[in-house]
């Protein structure tokens, strides 16, 4: 294998972008398949970020600047190829429910799920039922994510699942997650549930599995 | 890419002060009524009679030392302001002196909680090995005072067992309490032989002794005939006394301090005396009983308030400080020895004192180690080094440009700001749970005990320390008398 590829996933690992917007570039250049450059370093650099954030060696900002890092990188290529050439990881719906404002948790976790590989649309916050449902149906996502960060919006969860039953999506995966949920709730509506954003990856990866 | 520690040993104390510079010169006068009054009681002709030659008055019959203010200050004048306490590795290096803050272990306790029953036991040479080793890996613990007794050896054979256990397990700074002059003398024969000759080891001490003074005011006979040898080998020494509030000490604090300080000073005049300008520390373990029953307390919050204030007595004669912190009652690593071991832990290193030791892995009042405790301490230990670092304020940290940048509503993750101080501006705790209900459920619930003895087997299972070099181990083995002769 190349050594820049190599090179790639360091930059990457490290958290710099104009670094591996170079290599990419000069990768390129030396007519290195767009694909290898993709699946043989940006994937390769984004797993090694995930396994050292899972020690604890990498922290949460770094994480994010590797994710960009490789969002920066990807600009480049994706051009070059056709959509099918992308191996994604699954694609996921995130969302913050109906009543709610609160976003740092999701965020976190939707920047955790892009850098592990998938393809995340993010809704937002204070999020409708009708409004999961709408976009569901068109986007034909593997996961749908709720978050919810009081007690008296967590309701709203229950609300958009039974939307989705209602609507004929009742096989959805739902993922639940924030400071009131619990595994016990999320089974009673019939959601799987994440404790934190690692373990939101964990959980999807199980989830897209299936 | 291994974290750096952004608290270590060596940062500046001072945030807190236990008594003012007024009451530790009040404390100093009182000291030296005791000192020409009282005087103290000596059991060792050998000192009694340096004492003597020396100028103080010495009643041989009665076996007192006496003196005068003038006479106190004059000799222990030549005591060093600072001492180096070195490591096998120089990152190890400990520089005591002003208000720099280290914190570590202490002993001699001679029971364990065994690593795989959880019962107490008598300890052995085999924990002593462990205990160095765990110690060894555990970054916020910045050196080693020997924790406990192997009691299946023959006394005469503990000391170079002892001393040797801890050493080839950790590269950090090993100090020791002894038990014979003839243990010292070998301990400090093959210490030369790992340093590579006796200059380089008094250069660079990696290993220093404790002898013992007792309260009230005696300095026992055999102690004082060890302290004695351990000066002539010319490493740093520490001769703590451990007066008791109401039984072996005044009940008031103050008294206790007095006390102490009379005591405390004895031990660093005749190391002066013996050797002008030998390192030696104000060593200091003054300690409380609980009248309700008469127990030891070594664990009260008024024993962390009293080795605080050795800081400031300590500066007034400008000697490094000893003393002692984060021991505890509790027959279990617990609440009780997280609350206890954590008040007076943290009062010290706030307070500057230089060498807090016994503040790692001791439980049931100094007499029972235990593995899951060290590693609890760690973070323990890691909280008060955070503290003492304190608040740091300029123009970067009050990021006046970044709260404008990210502005109303956004989030600071992304902001690189946070990249720059993440690691050193936190401290990040190894056994403390900070998951979400769920995570910590799903994981099996685990409380501290059981997450810190699962660190603390993790660790003794794959830790390294940095080895004795073979020919020169072997050496040793075979030619210390007592050594043990297989090691592993």
């Amino acid at each position: 294998m190349p050594a820049i590829l190599e090179q790639i996933s360091e930059a990457l690992i490290d958290g710099m972008s104009k670094k591996v917007q170079g290599l990419v570039n000069k990768a390129v250049e030396e007519g290195i398949d767009p694909k290898s450059i993709i699946n043989d370093s940006l994937l390769v650099g984004m797993s090694e970020v995930a396994d050292l954030f899972q020690e604890g060696e990498m922290f949460v900002p770094e994480v994010l600047v590797a994710a960009k890092a490789m969002n920066k990188g990807m600009e480049i290529l994706k051009p070059m190829i056709t959509e099918d050439d992308l191996e994604k990881a699954g694609k996921v719906i995130m969302c913050t429910v109906k009543g709610d404002l609160h976003d740092i948790g999701k965020k976190l976790v939707t920047m955790m799920l892009e850098g592990a590989g998938y393809e995340v649309k993010d809704l937002g916050v204070d999020v409708t039922p009708e409004k999961i449902v709408e976009v569901s149906k068109d986007y034909k996502p593997d996961i749908v994510g709720m978050s919810a960060m009081l007690t008296t919006t967590m309701v709203s969860m229950r609300d958009s699942v039974s939307a989705l039953e209602e609507a004929g999506l009742g096989d959805t995966v739902v993922m639940v997650g924030g400071a009131p949920v619990s595994e016990k709730f999320a089974n009673e509506i019939g959601a799987h549930y994440a404790g934190d954003a690692s373990t939101a990856v964990k959980l999807a990866n199980k989830l897209v599995s299936k | 890419m291994s974290k750096k520690n952004a608290f270590p040993g060596g940062l500046t104390g001072g945030q807190y002060t236990a008594i003012s510079d007024s009451d530790a010169k009040k404390i100093h006068n009182a000291s030296m009524k005791v000192f020409e009054i009282s005087g103290i009681q000596v059991n060792d002709e050998t000192a009694l009679k340096i004492f003597h030659d020396h100028g103080a008055e010495v009643d041989f019959k009665r076996k007192i030392v006496k003196a005068d203010e003038n006479w106190v200050l004059d000799k222990i004048k030549t005591a060093p302001s600072s001492v180096k306490l070195c490591g096998r590795e120089e990152k190890n290096d400990l520089d005591l002196t002003k208000k720099k803050v280290y914190i570590g272990t202490g002993g001699t306790a001679t029971n364990i909680l065994d690593l795989k029953t959880g019962q107490r036991r008598p300890s052995t040479l085999n924990d002593v090995q462990n205990t160095a080793k765990l110690v060894d890996a555990l970054n916020n613990i910045h050196f080693l005072v020997i924790p406990c007794y192997p009691n299946e050896l023959d006394k005469k054979n503990v000391d170079v067992n002892r001393f040797y256990a801890a050493i080839r397990n950790t590269s950090k700074h090993v100090m020791g309490g002894v038990y014979s002059p003839e243990g010292i003398k070998n301990i400090a024969n093959y210490a030369a032989k790992i340093a590579g000759s006796k200059e380089a080891l008094l250069r660079n001490p990696f290993i220093s002794f404790i002898t013992c003074i007792m309260s009230p005011l005696v300095m026992d006979r055999d102690y004082t005939e060890m302290m004695i040898t351990a000066v002539e080998t010319g490493l740093p020494l520490a001769t703590p006394t451990a007066p008791m509030s109401g039984t072996t000490a005044p009940a008031s604090l103050a008294g206790t301090l007095v006390q102490m300080n009379v005591e405390s000073l004895s031990g660093v005049i005749l190391t002066q005396l013996l050797n002008p300008g030998h390192p030696v520390l104000y060593s200091c373990v003054p300690t409380t009983s609980d009248l309700r029953k008469g127990n030891f307390c070594f664990g009260s919050i008024e024993m962390g308030m009293m080795n605080a204030a050795c800081a400031e007595l300590s500066k007034f004669y400008n000697i490094p400080t000893y003393v002692t912190a984060g021991v505890n009652e509790s027959k279990l690593p617990d609440m009780q020895s997280g609350y206890e071991g954590m008040a007076t832990s943290l009062l010290c290193c706030l307070s500057g004192c230089n060498y807090i030791h016994d503040a790692a892995g001791l439980i049931d009042s100094g007499m029972t180690v235990s593995y899951a405790q060290y590693v609890a301490d760690d973070d323990i230990l890691g909280m008060c080094m955070r503290a003492v670092k304190g608040i740091e304020v300029n123009e970067k940290s009050l990021a006046v440009d970044v709260i404008n940048r990210v502005g109303p509503g956004g989030n600071y993750l992304f902001d690189p700001h946070v990249t720059d101080y993440m690691e050193t501006e936190f401290f990040y705790n190894r056994v403390s749970d900070r998951k979400a209900y769920g995570s910590w459920y799903s994981e099996g619930a685990l409380d501290t005990r059981q997450r810190a003895l699962e660190r603390a087997k993790k660790l003794l299972e794959t830790h390294k320390p940095l080895p004795i070099d073979k020919t020169v181990e072997n050496e040793i083995i075979k030619t210390i008398p007592g050594m043990v002769k297989e090691w592993d």
